[in-house]
């Protein structure tokens, strides 16, 4: 069993790597799971030997792609707490909230899972809850749209503003509209828990939209 | 066809809750998909129980309006597109079942497939629910699948690995035995085709006892002349002659097996008309370039394969013939062809069977060995054609001899062996009937070439 640290950035590359591509997965299927976008621009594809959905706009793509990669730098440094998707009506007033929290072990280690094949399950797993979740959720409104919360420290924020990369697809600090939510109701999702990373998913559901 | 059919419930509803309940796609609160895993280790039971409980878990539960549960169901049954029949299976929605249904000429079998609390847009979930356990139970699938046989065992890996080496193992053997029966197979297949092969032989005996009856009657004068200059040579090759006649005597049995051991090593040179590898080919040549009759000796015992010791003293009395028949060509300049050579060269290039060698060896069939070469396909042959001169006495005398000529290996070419000329003033009244038979034999040769060449022809083709 090979144990290393997370100042070996390449190993925190991969992990890295492997949540921006889950959470990409992730985010295409909310889009399509909630209808915020019509089901037409969906294609099914697959990821983790499973079908997914995923979305065929380009603009959409390059978006949620640019998000990501913004993104991925903090994951690497362990400083992203929450990644998270608002779907917010017409007002902007959010309506749903898809919480994906991210940590990290201390020693990060392969053990005999060096295909990731368990990571792989338990990715698999997620996706699963996702496509049923809207049989506790009610239909959104009309002309909801959605937007990507990302939870860091302060220091990392000021970090941010040094990455070129970030500056090219510039983020702003989220109004507190969109960040807290009045009464909301908490439905986990799935936890998965590996020795990569772990992800607690789960959903903050506005109480105006679903009582 | 089986009439179609819903499966119905077999087991309490308490039971089937517990087990959905139980399931671990199961949360209390919320989110339920439900569907039956391929192997169910808990209940010890098949699929078609468990989709029974399943249709009477949704039944009961949709009448007493506690949970609110969608279903998709697999209908399959005979389907009619475009002219063509198949049997379609197919998962759709509740909604979409009726749709389904009336879109399939005759249905077979309606059952729940699934149940869940949310409505599925695809079939991603269902796929993606069972995944893991599919993937896990993959050679146990059939573990607990209704169909069963008693005397059906899975194979031991060593069992495996025994069938899999025999299967790879013939592959080889199995060419050689391919080779070994080509050649096997001309025997029977000689034998078998014993009208074909027989007539050859027959008709080679008659032509050659025509011919020497004809040779005997026209060349009265010449017929000790052409006996001794025919021993001559017969002498001359007698040592020759009798090594190959002798071999040809010892192993007519073998020839066959010869041909089967060429066949496998692609060996040395086959001292005999059986099958010869390409590669004993010019030795082989140069040896019997030098023995024609050494070549008819052969053909005569290759022949004995098959046929009748009968047929062998016919042969024997052929080759008498033949070499008489011969005695005056040696003096020509074609002593490097000798009438049955080129044949057995064919032969010996050709993996051929005896069958095919004899064919080959018909009286006409003769090629020079430098034209033997693979890519010429034109040949030189003797023909026996008559020759009319007159003698010293003033008597017109018509004499039958071998004369080489090409052809080609189309039936066209072997048009050219008509018979010969008559001759229109026989010195005597005898040779009215020896024309007769000159024009049988011609007949006999044309017959005999013509049929030849389109069963050289096939043989070649092979």
């Amino acid at each position: 069993m090979t144990t290393l640290t997370r100042q070996d950035l390449n190993f925190g590359q991969v992990v890295a790597d492997i949540l921006c591509e889950f959470l990409e997965v992730a985010i295409h299927l909310i889009l399509y799971v909630r209808e915020v976008y019509p089901s037409g621009i969906f294609q099914k594809r697959k990821k983790y030997n499973v079908p997914v959905q995923m979305s065929c706009h380009p603009e959409l793509n390059q978006y949620i792609h640019d998000t990501l990669h913004c993104v991925k730098p903090l994951i690497e440094k362990n400083d992203a707490e929450k990644v998270v998707v608002v779907i917010m009506d017409k007002e902007h007033h959010p309506v749903e909230r898809f919480v994906f929290e991210i940590s990290q072990p201390p020693l990060l280690s392969i053990s005999s899972d060096t295909l990731l094949s368990h990571v792989e399950q338990l990715l698999r797993a997620v996706i699963l809850k996702i496509s049923v979740c809207d049989a506790v959720l009610e239909n959104n409104p009309p002309g909801c749209t959605f937007t990507v919360l990302v939870h860091t420290r302060e220091a990392a924020t000021r970090n941010m503003e040094k990455v070129q990369v970030i500056k090219d697809f510039p983020w702003i600090v989220a109004d507190e509209q969109e960040v807290h939510m009045q009464e909301p109701r908490l439905i986990p999702l799935k936890t998965m828990t590996s020795d990569i990373v772990k992800v607690s998913n789960g959903m903050v559901l506005c109480e105006d939209y679903n009582t | 066809m089986a009439e179609s059919h819903t499966w119905g419930p077999c087991q309490p509803s308490q039971t089937v809750s517990n087990v959905i309940q139980n399931h671990p796609h199961y949360l209390p609160f919320n989110v339920l998909l439900f569907k039956p895993p391929p192997v169910n280790e808990s209940m010890g039971s098949s699929q078609c129980v468990y989709f029974r409980m399943l249709y009477h878990y949704l039944d009961q539960k949709r009448k007493e309006g506690s949970a609110r549960l969608h279903a998709t169901y697999l209908v399959s049954g005979k389907f009619v597109e475009n002219g063509t029949t198949s049997h379609k299976v197919s998962v759709v929605r509740e909604d979409q079942l009726e749709d389904a249904k009336s879109k399939m000429s005759l249905t077979v079998s309606v059952h729940v497939y699934s149940v869940q609390k949310a409505v599925l847009k695809d079939s991603g979930p269902l796929y993606s629910a069972d995944y893991d356990a599919v993937k896990e139970n993959l050679r146990n699938c059939s573990r607990y699948s209704a169909i069963r046989c008693a005397d059906a065992v899975p194979r031991s890996s060593a069992e495996v690995l025994q069938a899999c080496e025999t299967t790879q193992a013939p592959p080889p053997e199995t060419e050689q035995i391919k080779a070994n029966h080509s050649n096997l197979a001309s025997k029977p297949t000689s034998k078998q085709p014993k009208g074909i092969m027989g007539m050859f032989a027959n008709k080679n005996v008659s032509k050659n006892q025509d011919s020497s009856k004809e040779i005997k009657l026209e060349q009265k004068d010449d017929a000790p002349v052409v006996e001794t200059s025919k021993t001559k040579p017969a002498a001359k090759t007698n040592p020759v002659s009798n090594f190959f006649g002798k071999q040809a005597a010892k192993k007519p049995d073998k020839s066959i097996k010869e041909e089967v051991e060429i066949a496998r090593t692609s060996s040395s040179v086959v001292e005999k008309p059986s099958s010869p590898p390409p590669k004993a080919e010019t030795p082989v040549k140069e040896e019997l370039a030098k023995d024609a009759v050494v070549e008819k000796d052969i053909r005569s015992k290759t022949k004995r394969l098959e046929h009748s010791d009968s047929e062998e003293e016919k042969s024997e009395s052929r080759r008498m013939k033949r070499r008489r028949i011969k005695k005056p060509e040696p003096d020509s300049s074609d002593d490097e062809v000798i009438p049955d050579s080129p044949p057995r060269l064919q032969e010996k290039r050709d993996p051929s069977p005896i069958p095919e060698i004899q064919v080959k060896k018909e009286p006409v069939a003769v090629s020079h060995s430098d034209e033997l070469s693979d890519c010429k396909r034109r040949k030189r042959r003797r023909v026996l054609k008559s020759c009319t001169f007159v003698d010293d006495e003033g008597c017109i005398v018509t004499e039958k001899g071998y004369e080489s000529e090409s052809y080609s290996e189309t039936e066209d070419d072997f048009k050219v062996s008509k018979p010969t000329p008559k001759n229109p003033n026989p010195p005597k009244p005898s040779t009215g009937k020896k024309e007769e038979e000159k024009k049988k034999k011609a007949a006999a040769a044309s017959n005999k070439s013509t049929k030849q060449a389109s069963i050289t022809g096939f043989f070649q083709k092979k």
